[in-house]
């Protein structure tokens, strides 16, 4: 054999290899999606059939309209108004109050400064659901049980915001806001016109984890919402689950109604999603 | 238009005090340079004009008024930063515009005022890009922009020039001169460069480590510099430091140099024998003269215009420059004459300039 | 002597003066605090006080709460009988949950790295349950696991014999392990995809060079450089799992008998089914004990498997 033969043998036994490889993980990751595709097989068939042994895999008959019943009768259209409400907020008062303290605590000069961000660093160490008993009783005197400002304000107000912002906030030029106050801006103006507008990439960020954090969220809207019809969408996927007459297409209708901001945004928005990983593994437990 | 005056100015960053107390005043109208070795706290007190920065003790005026408490926007001034500071989101224009809609002016005012000033400063074309789509030079230009469309009382500028290359920076040295010219306005500029500084200044403010140590106009500070540190700060290459003690040679006053070479004084300097001093001597009050002192040059640089030739006197080190190409050859002998009467003595202890 | 007296007197004066501009600034920082400030107090510093406090009373949220001392602890750690078996099911949720869960999201990280083409579209699908709601999940998990569902239908046609996972006592506990790694690898995967891609390339083209295997390369070099973040990962993961609620919620509600009670679990039911504040507090400072002695202990194991540079 020449060695021009040999090394387009080679070549393709590389090749081959190569598809294989690609070929298995496909497969993998084919099997991993099975759970979305039982959900939406199960959304759109009766409930009769869901429930038949032996199990089908696909409808024998398609009900696309159980969608827009499981919107209306159960009703998810309800919770899911309910869960935007409540992600928006928080999301909203979250950047808002930390787009303020994060830039106070990078650029500005008060005493106490660094004691006080290590407190706030500090209180990322305490697991949520340790405070959920105190937050229920302090929601409880406030008289805000079964209400919106009531599941809203208690999350509104993490520390995390206030660190991310604060350290993406000093990567910004001194000189460009000393450049603004000597045009005549205020620290508000400053943060509005020039902070604000160049940290979108962090703030972005803040705001995807957030919403997301709160659209999943089950246990504290759970608690707090104790009528149904305030109930968020994982809330209220576990109201019917208990019901005599279970409807599963109805409540996989609703599952999938709930799983798409989060599918939507994790394909939309993967290499933002990446970066920030990213950022976590170049730091990694530093 | 308004003055400047520094009182007693201090600065401290908590127990560092980098600013020891200075005291200066510009004219209205007039175009001050600080010049000091980088550390030397210029930007420090430049700041402290511009109100970025507290004042420890001392007091600051612009136009008569005792501005230690009032925020930079309430003080009419306008800088220009080493950085340039272009706000990178907005453009040209926006950047130009940024100060006149936070002064809420009317949005035909803010419109003839920004071509007033891209006329000016010929950025008319540039007015819709952003900052990076800008060269270096140009975004100097709307850094300036952005101080003259106000109209401020007093203008600073902290190195502005300092990341341009060594040609353009000449360019916009003469065009920032001719700005001051056009607009009248107070202007201080601060710089580490010392050329940028004589030319460019009407009066030097020398700093060396948050002191000033000579106030004057260019030719005052380089004819009669108040102590070594001014003479070998300002002038390039620097000015030539003999060390040496004073003795009385023929009833005259001479420099009897450390490696035991006998050097001349100028006539009517006013020194007893025995005084530790230094003599310095300019490279160009170096002339080239058959009848004087035995030289040997170890290195020459030509200029062009000039050349530069670092020589040995006897075991003395000196810089020479003459104009044209001298007949000089390398590690060979020739003789030079040092022009004692334009030489300057100083105190070596004090480092003060001993004069007339 | 006067005059020096005047002149310091002037310069007190002066300096009180001329710090205004500095308070400003502390003014403004004041202002921008405030929301952040009263929010943390009153969502967090308080509770947090709260919940120590409360852990010391017997609160039934009716009622008055009466202060009981350490009682509540000790009818923890030696009267109730359900508490060990509670932290032996978080403990064994927790290990399964967590060396699993570093295996298969280390393999899917570095099979995805090997790939030529389509990184990110792996990533992606592995990373889709980390965006959607844990309840959601496990609701179609339930529906998977249910008797007679699709699970027992491919274990019957591959005639594995087994009991339904949901209602036996042991395998339980594997159901919700299972539910939890499909919806927690996806993190992990990313997270170590990307340390594996900023691992210089020139580091494993001079491996190759000095003639190290493929097996060698990633043992000796590519695990090793990313240790760091493999422990970052381990510990991140390790907190969340103690704190395991949703999915045995949906799934199990603890059972069958209290197979798959966990501490998590054991809070929500003692606070918010039987009213138990106090005691509830009591249970969620225990979790967060283990929380703190499990990362103290892998940060003392870290010495032994972690390389930084420098
Ligand atoms: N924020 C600060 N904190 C402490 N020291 C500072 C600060 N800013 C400047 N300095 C110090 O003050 C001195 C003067 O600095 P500066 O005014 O920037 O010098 P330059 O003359 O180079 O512009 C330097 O020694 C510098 O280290
Ligand atoms: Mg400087």
């Amino acid at each position: 054999m020449t060695t021009k033969t040999k090394a387009k043998a080679n070549a393709r036994r590389t090749l081959a290899l190569d598809i294989l490889n690609h070929g298995a993980l496909a497969l993998v990751a084919l099997l991993f999606l099975f759970p979305f595709f039982w959900m939406v097989s199960n959304a759109v068939r009766s409930n009769a059939e869901v429930l038949a042994i032996p199990v089908r895999i696909l409808p024998a008959v398609f009900e696309w309209d159980n969608f827009a019943k499981a919107w209306t009768t159960l009703p998810f259209g309800r919770f899911f108004l309910n869960s935007v409400i409540i992600s928006v907020s928080v999301t909203v008062i979250t950047v808002l109050v930390s787009c303020l303290s994060g830039y106070a605590f990078a650029r500005l000069k008060f005493p106490g400064r660094d004691k006080l961000l290590m407190a706030y660093l500090a209180t990322l160490m305490v697991p949520g659901i340790m405070l959920i008993i105190p937050l229920f009783l302090i929601v409880n005197k406030l008289g805000m049980i079964n209400t919106f400002q009531g599941v809203i304000l208690p999350v509104a107000f993490g520390t995390f915001g206030s660190f991310l912002l604060r350290q993406f906030f000093l990567s910004i030029p001194l000189e460009l806001e000393e450049a603004a106050r000597i045009d005549g801006a205020s620290r508000l103006r400053i943060l509005i016109s020039i902070i604000i507008p160049l940290s979108m990439p962090a703030i972005g960020l803040l705001s995807l984890f957030t919403f997301i954090a709160q659209w999943n969220n089950f246990l504290w809207p759970l608690i707090v919402m104790t009528g149904a019809d305030n109930a968020t969408l994982p809330v209220g996927l576990t109201l019917f689950q208990t019901q005599q007459t279970t409807a599963w297409n109805y409540i996989m209708a609703g599952a999938t109604l709930s799983m798409i901001p989060g599918v939507i945004l994790a394909v939309v928005l993967q290499k933002l999603i990446y970066n920030s990983i990213s950022l976590n593994a170049g730091m990694g437990g530093r | 238009m308004a003055n400047v005056t520094i009182t007693d100015v201090v600065k401290n960053y908590g127990h560092l005090e980098v600013l020891h107390g200075v005291s200066a005043s510009v004219a209205d109208g007039e175009f001050v340079v600080l010049v000091g070795p980088s550390g030397c706290g210029k930007s420090t007190l430049l700041r402290m004009i511009a109100g970025l920065e507290s004042i420890s003790d001392g007091d600051i005026e612009i136009g008569d008024r005792v501005v230690n408490d009032l925020e930079p926007k309430e003080r009419d001034i306008a800088m220009v930063f080493q950085s340039y500071a272009l706000y990178p989101h907005m453009t040209v224009r926006a950047n130009m515009a940024f100060s006149l809609k936070l002064a809420r002016r009317s949005k035909d005012e803010i419109e003839q005022m920004v071509n007033r000033a891209a006329e000016i400063l010929d950025l008319s074309t540039l007015l819709d890009r952003y900052p990076r789509q800008l060269s270096g030079g140009q975004r100097q230009r709307v850094a300036m922009g952005r101080a003259i469309v106000r109209n401020p009382q007093v203008f600073l500028f902290d190195e502005p020039l300092s990341n341009l290359d060594a040609k353009l920076r000449v360019q916009m040295r003469g065009e920032i001169k001719a700005l001051h010219q056009r607009l009248g306005a107070t202007m201080i500029y601060v710089t580490h460069d010392q050329m940028e500084a004589m030319t460019m200044g009407d009066r030097i403010v020398v700093m060396r480590a948050g002191v000033i140590e000579q106030i004057g106009t260019p030719l005052e500070i380089y004819d009669t510099p108040a102590n070594s540190f001014v003479a070998s700060f300002i002038g390039s290459p620097s000015v030539n430091l003999i060390d040496g003690v004073v003795q009385t040679q023929n009833n005259q006053l001479v420099l009897q140099a450390d490696d035991g070479a006998i050097w001349p004084l100028p006539s009517n300097v006013n020194v007893k024998a025995g005084t530790p001093v230094q003599l310095g001597i300019r490279p160009e009050h170096i002339y080239l003269d058959p009848a004087g002192l035995p030289a040997e040059a170890f290195m020459i640089e030509p200029t062009g215009a000039d050349t530069h030739v670092q020589l040995r006197v006897g075991k003395q080190l000196l810089i020479g420059v003459f104009r044209d190409r001298p007949d000089i050859a390398l590690n060979a002998t020739f003789h030079v004459r040092p022009d004692v009467s334009r030489a300057h003595v100083f105190d070596r202890v004090s480092g003060k300039r001993i004069g007339a | 002597m006067a005059v020096v007296e005047r002149i310091a007197a002037t310069r007190a004066v002066t300096r009180k003066r001329k710090n205004r501009l500095d308070r400003g600034e502390g003014r403004t920082a004041f202002f921008f605090l405030l929301p952040s400030l009263i929010g943390v107090t009153l969502f967090l510093v308080v509770p947090i006080i709260a919940s120590v406090v409360l852990s010391f009373t017997n609160w039934k949220l009716l009622g008055q709460p009466q202060f009981v001392g350490f009682a509540n602890y000790i009818k923890l750690f030696t009267a109730d009988p359900q508490f060990w078996p509670v932290v032996r099911n978080t403990l064994f949720f927790t290990f399964e949950y967590l060396v699993l869960n570093i295996i298969i999201s280390l393999g899917l990280a570095v099979w995805i790295s090997s790939l030529k083409m389509g990184q990110r579209w792996f990533r992606v699908i592995f990373f889709l349950p980390t965006f959607t709601p844990g309840i959601a999940v496990a609701i179609v998990w339930m529906l998977i696991f249910a008797p007679g569902g699709f699970f027992d239908f491919v274990t019957g046609s591959l005639a594995i014999h087994l009991p339904n996972l949901l209602t036996d006592q042991k395998l339980a506990m594997q159901a919700v392990i299972i539910v939890s790694l499909w919806a927690g690898v996806g993190y992990n995967t990313v997270l170590f995809n990307a340390a594996l891609d900023m691992v210089p390339a020139s580091y494993m083209e001079a491996a190759r060079i000095d003639g190290a295997s493929a097996w060698d390369r990633f043992w000796k070099i590519r695990l090793p450089l990313i240790s760091p973040t493999l422990f970052f990962g381990t510990v991140m993961t390790a907190i969340t799992s103690l704190q395991v609620f949703d999915q045995i919620y949906v799934m199990t509600r603890g059972g069958p008998g209290s197979a798959t009670a966990t501490l998590g679990y054991s809070i929500f039911q003692k606070g918010f089914q039987n009213f138990q504040m106090g005691y509830a507090s009591s249970i969620a400072w225990v979790m967060f004990a283990m929380i703190m002695a499990l990362t103290a202990f892998q940060f003392w194991l870290q010495r032994k498997w972690v390389h930084y540079d420098n």
